[in-house]
């Protein structure tokens, strides 16, 4: 009951701001701008790398969402009343992935394709990518509760919440990228699909007790 | 096993922490300047040319033993991680602190003797093989804990105990990095020792200086370690009576005894 009010209320927020939703989007369209602008325009040279540009725009655009998830929450006390309310503090954590998730990974994961034309991704390869990207992006928001939980009373925290998080994501962008890559050499994506799912349950259980952890220290 | 439990009992505690450690700092200091120099020395004059690479491979000599504390190390801030965040321990908090640097420098020389190495032999100073990139990865996990732990610089205990999170989550998180990291194709050679491989050193006479190096770096980190964490203590519990006791201490019992 508490965390669907909580995840209701948090994708409200999102919703009413609007901007919190499509800067990810207008951010993986400015970047995907400059790769043919400087690596020259030849469709073959940038469907070679499409999916790992693909991959790193939904993953740096997710990162610069990350900080705030937490800190209007500690600046209006929101995160005190959680804790004072008796909720248990890692539902608390997963309920604010999950509405980041709903607010900021699923419409990163639609607007893959988008970026994945603009790069020249063959066509064989956007059912995988679409897949991947819904295993992927809710480790993102995941591992980024624990992140933004870290940094919460830090003033611009959000370089150390990158340096924090890249050792955590690099697995996923390899087996996520992996599997996009291998559908483009006309390979099965299987093995690295069934590596990123691992890696979705084990940072589902694990990372709501890391952030509430981590919020518990903040908050002491 | 009384007096082990008693031993480990005092070592929790900050002043006696330091009292005992203090009669550790020089033994560890000479134990790693001779190992040292017996082990350079050995390593780079009297070991065997290799067959192949000639006389560059003596660099492994620093390379190897840098490779393995740059790892050891994060185990022993991963424990000491734990100790710190489960039961609030200052020690372990102080040995966790002192240790982050240390394995950062060593996860760096790694790297850069690997370039050093890498330019003549791969004919290249980067290659993003597994090893070397988990290696960075490796730099970057440490660099996250430092980075915490300076971002809160008012309060040295809430700092810690995120600190501990940090590197405990490093802990879990490391194996994965590294098995996700060696599903690229590598061109770094596997391990140069092992017991029962079939590749790698048989010659004693390389081997030799190369674990002498190994004991030498852990001496080394040994007394960085305890001289950090002393001066980690000092700095934290700098209102308490058993600083003001300590930094004074050797006086104490004459000029009590003079002016009473």
């Amino acid at each position: 009951m508490r965390f669907g009010a909580l995840v209701k209320r948090d994708v409200l927020v999102s919703w009413r701001k609007k901007s919190n939703i499509y800067q990810p989007l207008v951010f993986q369209l400015l970047i995907v701008t400059m790769f043919p602008l400087g690596l020259g325009a030849g469709a073959q040279t940038l469907a070679k790398i499409a999916p790992a540009v693909v991959w790193i725009l939904a993953l740096l655009s997710t990162l610069i969402t990350l900080e705030n998830i937490f800190k209007d929450d500690y600046e209006d006390g929101s995160l005190d009343v959680y804790v004072l309310s008796g909720m248990s503090l890692p539902l608390a954590a997963f309920s604010k992935a999950t509405a980041h998730w709903l607010t900021t990974g699923i419409p990163v994961m639609l607007f893959a394709p988008v970026i994945g034309v603009l790069m020249h991704l063959p066509e064989q390869s956007y059912g995988v990518l679409l897949l991947s990207l819904l295993l992927a992006t809710p480790i993102f928001s995941l591992l980024g509760t624990v992140g933004s939980a870290l940094i919460v009373n830090i003033k611009n925290g959000g370089m150390l919440l990158s340096v924090l998080i890249m050792p955590l994501l690099s697995p996923v962008l390899i087996f996520g990228a992996g599997a996009v890559l291998e559908t483009t050499l006309g390979n099965s994506a299987l093995g690295h699909l069934l590596l990123l799912l691992g890696c979705a349950v084990l940072a589902l259980t694990l990372a709501p007790l890391a952030a509430a952890a981590a919020i518990k220290v903040n908050l002491e | 096993m009384n007096r082990l439990l008693k031993f480990y009992h005092e070592l929790g505690s900050p002043p006696s922490f330091y009292r005992i450690t203090s009669h550790w700092l020089k033994p560890m200091l000479i134990l790693a300047i001779i190992f040292t120099l017996y082990g350079l020395i050995d390593g780079l004059f009297f070991a065997p040319e290799d067959y192949q690479q000639g006389d560059s491979y003596r660099i492994i000599f620093v390379h190897v033993p840098a490779a393995w504390m740059s790892m050891f190390i994060y185990a022993i801030v991963g424990i000491s991680g734990i100790m710190a965040f489960v039961w609030r321990m200052k020690v372990a908090e102080a040995v966790m602190m002192a240790s982050v640097p240390i394995g950062a420098i060593f996860t760096t020389i790694t790297l850069l003797t690997g370039m050093l190495w890498g330019k003549p032999m791969w004919g290249t100073y980067w290659d993003w093989d597994a090893r070397m990139t988990s290696e960075l990865i490796l730099l970057f996990l440490y660099i996250g804990v430092m980075g915490i732990y300076s971002a809160y610089d008012e309060d040295p205990r809430k700092a810690a105990r995120l600190a501990a999170l940090v590197a405990i989550i490093g802990l879990i998180n490391l194996p994965i990095i590294r098995y996700s990291v060696y599903w690229w194709t590598s061109i770094h050679q596997g391990s140069s020792v092992s017991l029962m491989g079939e590749s790698g050193i048989k010659d004693w006479a390389m081997l030799r200086p190369l674990l002498v190096m190994a004991l030498a770096t852990k001496f080394y980190y040994i007394h960085s370690m305890l001289c950090r964490a002393q001066s980690h203590l000092l700095k934290t519990e700098q209102d308490k009576n058993w600083v003001k006791l300590a930094l004074t201490g050797e006086r104490k019992d004459k000029t009590q005894g003079g002016n009473l």
